[in-house]
């Protein structure tokens, strides 16, 4: 079977009933996160979710819609950071179709990959807006070392950026990657534009 | 089921204003300051933008957003008052910590474009239902599929909530751990979320069936179940700002 464009803009019914759902898992995986306390955001299984069913478009739309409803919801600042948010599900979409997101260990790698796309892209967001700084504790802790001893405010922020990104995308990825493997079939084909209508008349 | 907007009901002029005025609005206070870097420019914009929240009566619904993005601003506030290169005028010293001038103001600065975003995005949030706001852009020609996407947010999040509650019990009840060390915790998340994103992915194949079998591809014209809303005065408003804007641009190059 000859496999689906990767830029396929033919969004299915299917694929456009996954995006919502895409925000909603983004949206309950920060909840529980926070209730449990754990140190990470958490808050992007849903996007590298629809990416890896439905391909980057699907990913990256379910990214940005997220942070319109993050926006519309709970913090106004969401907005700008939907451009790191698109480019997350896009990354996860092309990495997954290449081939990079198929073994646990290839799912490592490419979750670092992930990371490092998001801290590059959120780096000149966090300059322009905040002056550099995450609002992560740890993260800001270990920007304000680098500043005063660098003077570099860009490697700062890049540095605050990148020590939570790249744990935090490392795992939501092996996450996605494990419920993928766990989905029963006739959902993952769902997505499959490709698939065939026979007529019989 | 509890919403999870953050739309309040109230009756005021604000209220009655047409939601594409209200992005105007943001299009205004995000572009201004970036114009007129100034910081009493930035100022103005600050004091506009609360008292319209003072207008519209929701100034108490802000408190919560405000001081989660205040306690952010304070940590910018003493991080680049204490290392920001540049720094040379003194303030003052604490211990063997020394304030300086530069970075506060800089600081001050990020403060006031932060606060002013914020409270532009407020007026919108607080006073526009969203359901209204998406049938507004839907009407200006954003696709209605992405409209549907985003109104049926709205639904599935609470919906999900509502499951996750039941899940977290149940597991709960199997004598799983959800408080303790942060191994206990992080063993917890994946036996909390899965069962929820998986049962969700499957609710996607009727929801999609069920659109599909109501049309929802089908190439036709499509009709709007609500009549319009007839908004006053949006012209002049949208003018007004797209006015100040051109103004500001207009101030910038020639003084």
């Amino acid at each position: 079977m000859k496999k689906q464009g990767l830029w396929s803009l033919r969004l299915s019914t299917a694929a456009l009933v996954l995006i919502p759902t895409a925000v909603g898992i983004n949206y309950i995986g920060k909840l529980f996160a926070g209730l449990l306390k754990l140190p990470l955001w958490l808050d992007s299984i849903g996007t590298v979710l629809a990416s890896i069913l439905a391909g980057p478009i699907v990913g990256a739309l379910s990214g940005a819609i997220n942070n319109v409803i993050y926006g519309l919801t709970a913090d106004p600042i969401s907005f700008i950071y939907g451009i790191t948010s698109l480019a997350i599900g896009l990354a996860a979409g092309i990495l997954f179709y290449k081939g990079w997101i198929s073994s646990w260990s290839k799912a490592i790698v490419a979750g670092l990959m992930i990371g490092l796309v998001a801290a590059i892209i959120s780096t000149p967001l966090n300059i322009g807006f905040w002056g550099g700084q995450t609002g992560n504790v740890w993260g800001d802790a270990l920007y304000a070392t680098v500043l005063a001893n660098t003077h570099a405010t860009w490697l700062a922020s890049f540095l605050d950026e990148i020590v939570v990104d790249l744990p935090d995308k490392l795992i939501v990825v092996l996450i996605s990657f494990g419920i993928f493997k766990g989905l029963p079939k006739n959902v993952v084909q769902l997505y499959n534009t490709n698939n065939k209508v026979e007529n019989l008349d | 089921m509890r919403s999870i907007s953050l739309y309040t009901e109230r009756n005021t002029v604000i209220h009655a204003m047409d939601p594409i005025s209200k992005l105007f609005y943001i299009l205004f206070a995000l572009l201004i300051p970036i114009i007129l870097p100034s910081i009493k420019v930035s100022i103005v914009c600050v004091v506009l933008g609360l008292i319209f929240l003072l207008v519209a009566r929701v100034f108490k619904k802000t408190i919560p957003v405000f001081s989660f993005v205040f306690l952010i601003l304070l940590t910018v506030i003493i991080i680049q008052g204490l290392f920001r290169p540049g720094n040379q005028t003194t303030l003052f010293h604490f211990g063997p910590f020394t304030l300086y001038k530069e970075g506060l103001m800089f600081a001050f600065g990020v403060a006031f474009r932060v606060i002013n975003i914020v409270s532009a995005f407020m007026i919108l949030i607080l006073t526009t239902k969203p359901s209204d706001l998406v049938e507004s852009l839907v009407r200006k020609g954003l696709s209605s599929k992405i409209g549907y996407v985003i109104i049926s947010v709205f639904q599935i999040i609470p919906e999900m909530m509502s499951s996750m509650e039941t899940i977290t019990d149940a597991q709960r009840s199997r004598g799983m751990e959800t408080e303790g060390n942060l191994q206990t915790r992080m063993k917890a998340f994946l036996p909390l979320l899965g069962p929820v994103i998986l049962g969700s992915l499957a609710n996607t194949k009727e929801r999609a069936m069920a659109l599909e079998v109501r049309g929802f591809n089908s190439k036709g014209p499509k009709t709007y179940l609500l009549e319009e809303k007839k908004y006053r005065y949006s012209k002049v408003v949208q003018w007004g700002i797209l006015l100040g804007i051109a103004c500001a641009l207009a101030w910038r190059i020639l003084v």
